[in-house]
C-alpha cells in the first residue's frame, strides 16, 4: 500500500541544475580559485610577453604562431587546467565532513554529485580562458576573430575533462590535508613538463619526451590548432580522451568504494 | 542486575491499529570486518511516532540510521523504510535526514543551501516557513564557514525538513548546541512532529530522550536492550532512593543502616542520609520499627539515567 502511495521517481534536471548553480557560485567566491586560475595566468602572460624580453622577435614562429599568440594559448591552458582541477580540495573536504553523504540522503541521484563536480569544473575554465584572451587582445593586440576565439574557448573547455577527472581522483584518494599539496604538485608537473611555461621544443629531450605523454601538452596543442584556424589534431583528441577515460575510471572506482563504505 | 531477559521487546508500545510502519527491521545485522555493529535487530516504528535511539557510543545507533537511509547495506536481514527499500524511500523525497557532523560546503550562503534543499525535493515547504521553523531568518545571507556549531546544526535541520518529509532522521542533532539552543531546537522539533510526522533521533543525552520521545529504543553493543515509553523504561528499574535527615546519625555507624532489608548502599553527609534500596517499602517499615528518628523522609524513583545504566553495559561496569 505504501509502495503505491510513494511519488513516482521521475528523473529531472532541475535538482541537478540547482546544485550546479550553487557549485559555480561558491567556487567563484573562492580566492584560491581566482588566484590560481585567473590572476596567475594573466600576470604570467603579461610578464612573459610584454614586460620581460624572452628573446622572441616579432617574426619568430613556434608551431606557426607568434610568441604572443603561442604563449596566450599556453597560459589559457594553464589557467584552464587549474580551474578544472579546482574540485580536488572541495571533494576531499566534503567527503571528510560529510556533505557528500548528506546529499546522498536527499532525492538527488548518487551520480549527480560526481557529474556536478565534473560539469562545474569544466564551466569554471571559461573565465580563465576568456580573461587570458582579453589580456592578449588588449596588451599585445593579438587579433583573433570572435568565431575563432569562441571556438577555442569551447574546445579547451571540453578538452579540460581529463583534468577535472584528475581533480576528482585527487579528492577521492587523498585526505583534506594532503589534497591541496597533491593538487598543486600535479598541477605544476603538468604545466612545466607539458611545456606551458617553457615551450616543449625548448625543453631538454628526456623531459620533452615525458611531456609529450602528458595530457597538458596535447591540451595546449588542441588550443593552438584551433587558434591557428585548423581542426584539432586527431592524435591530441585521442590522447586527451584516453587520459579522460583512464582517470575517470579510477575516480569512479574510488567513488563507488566510498559509497559502499557509507562514507560519501 | 537487570538482565536483558527482564526486558523483552514485547514491552514495545502496541502498534497503533491501522497505522503503517515507518521503519521495519527484520533481523538486520551489520558487520564491519570483525566488529558486529548490529546484531540481528528486529524493530517496527509506526507512522507518527517520535522515537529516540538511545545508547552509548558504539552501540550501533548511527549504523542503524545508516541502514534505514540506505547509506549502508545490511549484512543480513531486511530493512524497509516507508514500506520501500531504504534507497527508494530516500529517492521518493518523503524522507529527510540530518546526519551526524555533516559539514556544510564552504562559500555557500544559508539561503542558497535552503534553496538547494528545496530544489532537491518534489514537494518542498515554502522557503520562509523553513527558515522560520529552523530559526534561520536572520542568517539567510551568512556564509556556511562563518556559522557557529549550533547555527550550522540549524541549517542542517532546515535541509532535513525542506522537503516536507513524512519521516525524519536526526543523528545526534544537538551535539554542537549550548543548553539554550538545545531547548529551542527541541521545541521546534516537537511542533514539527505534532503535524503527524514520524521522527527518529539518535542521542546520548538521556534528558532529550526522556522529554521529547514517546518511545525509546535502547541500543547496546548492536542489540535492542530496551524498548518502551520513558515511563515504562524507568519502571523496569526497581531501585529507589530514600533520603532523610537523622540528627543522631553521627553517633551511629553504617552497620545499622546497611542491615536494613533491601538496602544496597548507604551514603552519609553530616545529618543527611541517603539509602539505595531495592524495596523501599520494606526499608521504610524497618526504619520505623528500629525507632530511627528520621525527618524529611523522601523516596524517589529511578531516573532514566539509572534505567539506562541498568540496561546497558554501563550497568555492568557499575555493578
Amino acid at each position: 500500500m505504501l509502495a503505491t502511495r510513494s511519488a513516482p521517481i521521475v528523473p529531472s534536471v532541475a535538482p541537478f541544475l540547482a546544485y550546479l548553480r550553487l557549485e559555480i557560485r561558491r567556487s567563484l567566491r573562492n580566492r584560491r580559485y581566482l588566484m590560481f586560475t585567473v590572476i596567475f595566468p594573466v600576470l604570467l602572460y603579461v610578464l612573459y610577453t610584454a614586460v620581460l624580453d624572452v628573446g622572441a622577435g616579432p617574426d619568430a614562429r613556434i608551431d606557426g604562431l607568434t610568441w604572443p599568440v603561442y604563449f596566450l594559448v599556453s597560459m589559457a591552458a594553464y589557467g584552464a587546467i587549474g580551474a578544472a582541477m579546482s574540485q580536488a580540495v572541495p571533494v576531499a573536504t566534503e567527503r571528510r565532513q560529510g556533505w557528500a553523504r548528506q546529499l546522498r540522503v536527499t532525492p538527488l541521484p548518487g551520480l549527480a554529485y560526481v557529474s556536478t563536480k565534473v560539469v562545474s569544473a569544466v564551466l569554471l575554465t571559461v573565465p580563465a580562458l576568456f580573461l587570458v584572451g582579453l589580456a592578449g587582445r588588449f596588451v599585445n593586440h593579438v587579433e583573433i576573430g570572435l568565431p575563432t576565439a569562441l571556438a577555442t574557448i569551447a574546445v579547451l573547455a571540453l578538452g579540460s575533462v581529463p583534468f577535472a577527472a584528475l581533480g576528482l581522483l585527487i579528492g577521492y584518494v587523498l585526505d583534506v590535508e594532503s589534497a591541496q599539496g597533491g593538487m598543486v604538485l600535479s598541477y605544476f608537473t603538468l604545466a612545466i613538463l607539458g611545456g606551458l611555461f617553457t615551450p616543449l621544443p625548448m625543453l631538454p629531450e628526456p623531459v620533452a619526451t615525458i611531456g609529450r605523454v602528458l595530457p597538458s601538452s596535447h591540451f595546449a596543442d588542441l588550443g593552438r590548432a584551433v587558434v591557428g584556424g585548423r581542426l584539432p589534431d586527431a592524435a591530441d583528441v585521442a590522447v586527451l580522451a584516453a587520459w579522460a577515460v583512464g582517470l575517470g575510471t579510477l575516480a569512479a572506482w574510488r567513488y563507488v568504494r566510498d559509497e559502499r563504505s557509507g562514507r560519501a | 542486575m537487570t538482565s536483558i531477559a527482564a526486558l523483552p521487546t514485547t514491552t514495545a508500545l502496541p502498534a497503533i491499529p491501522g497505522s503503517p510502519s515507518a521503519v521495519t527491521f527484520d533481523a538486520v545485522g551489520r558487520r564491519f570486518g570483525d566488529t558486529v555493529a548490529l546484531d540481528r535487530v528486529s524493530l517496527d516504528i509506526s507512522a507518527g511516532e517520535t522515537v529516540a535511539l538511545l545508547g552509548p557510543n558504539g552501540a550501533g545507533k548511527s549504523t542503524a540510521i545508516g541502514i534505514m537511509l540506505g547509506l549502508l547495506e545490511p549484512s543480513t536481514g531486511t530493512a524497509r523504510t516507508l514500506g520501500l527499500t531504504p534507497h527508494d524511500a530516500v529517492r521518493s523525497g518523503r524522507v529527510g535526514a540530518m546526519l551526524q557532523s555533516s559539514g556544510l560546503p564552504l562559500g555557500a550562503r544559508v539561503g542558497e543551501l535552503v534553496d538547494l534543499a528545496r530544489a532537491l525535493y518534489p514537494h518542498p515547504s515554502p522557503r520562509d516557513a523553513i527558515l522560520e521553523r529552523a530559526g534561520l531568518t536572520a542568517l539567510v545571507g551568512r556564509r556556511a564557514e562563518t556559522l557557529s556549531g549550533g547555527e550550522s546544526q540549524r541549517v542542517r535541520f532546515a535541509i532535513a525538513i525542506a522537503g516536507d518529509p513524512d519521516l525524519v532522521f536526526l543523528d545526534e542533532p544537538t551535539v554542537a548546541m549550548d543548553v539554550e539552543s538545545r531547548r529551542s531546537f527541541w521545541g521546534d522539533m516537537r511542533r514539527f512532529a505534532e503535524e503527524g510526522r514520524t521522527v527518529l533521533f539518535a542521542t546520548h543525552y538521556l534528558d532529550e530522550a526522556d522529554h521529547v520521545a514517546d518511545r525509546i529504543l535502547v541500543l547496546d553493543r548492536g542489540r535492542v536492550v530496551g524498548d518502551g515509553s520513558p515511563a515504562a523504561l524507568k519502571a523496569t528499574v526497581t531501585e529507589r532512593t530514600i533520603r532523610f535527615a537523622w540528627p543522631a546519625a553521627a553517633q551511629s555507624d553504617d552497620a545499622h543502616l546497611t542491615a536494613l532489608p533491601g538496602v544496597l548502599g548507604v551514603d552519609r553527609r553530616g545529618d543527611d542520609v541517603t539509602l539505595r534500596s531495592t524495596d523501599a517499602d520494606e526499608t521504610v517499615r524497618a526504619l520505623v520499627a528500629a525507632g530511627i528518628a528520621f525527618r524529611h523522609l523522601e523516596v524517589a524513583g529511578a531516573d532514566l539515567d539509572t534505567a539506562f545504566l541498568a540496561l546497558t553495559s554501563g550497568g555492568d561496569r557499575a555493578a
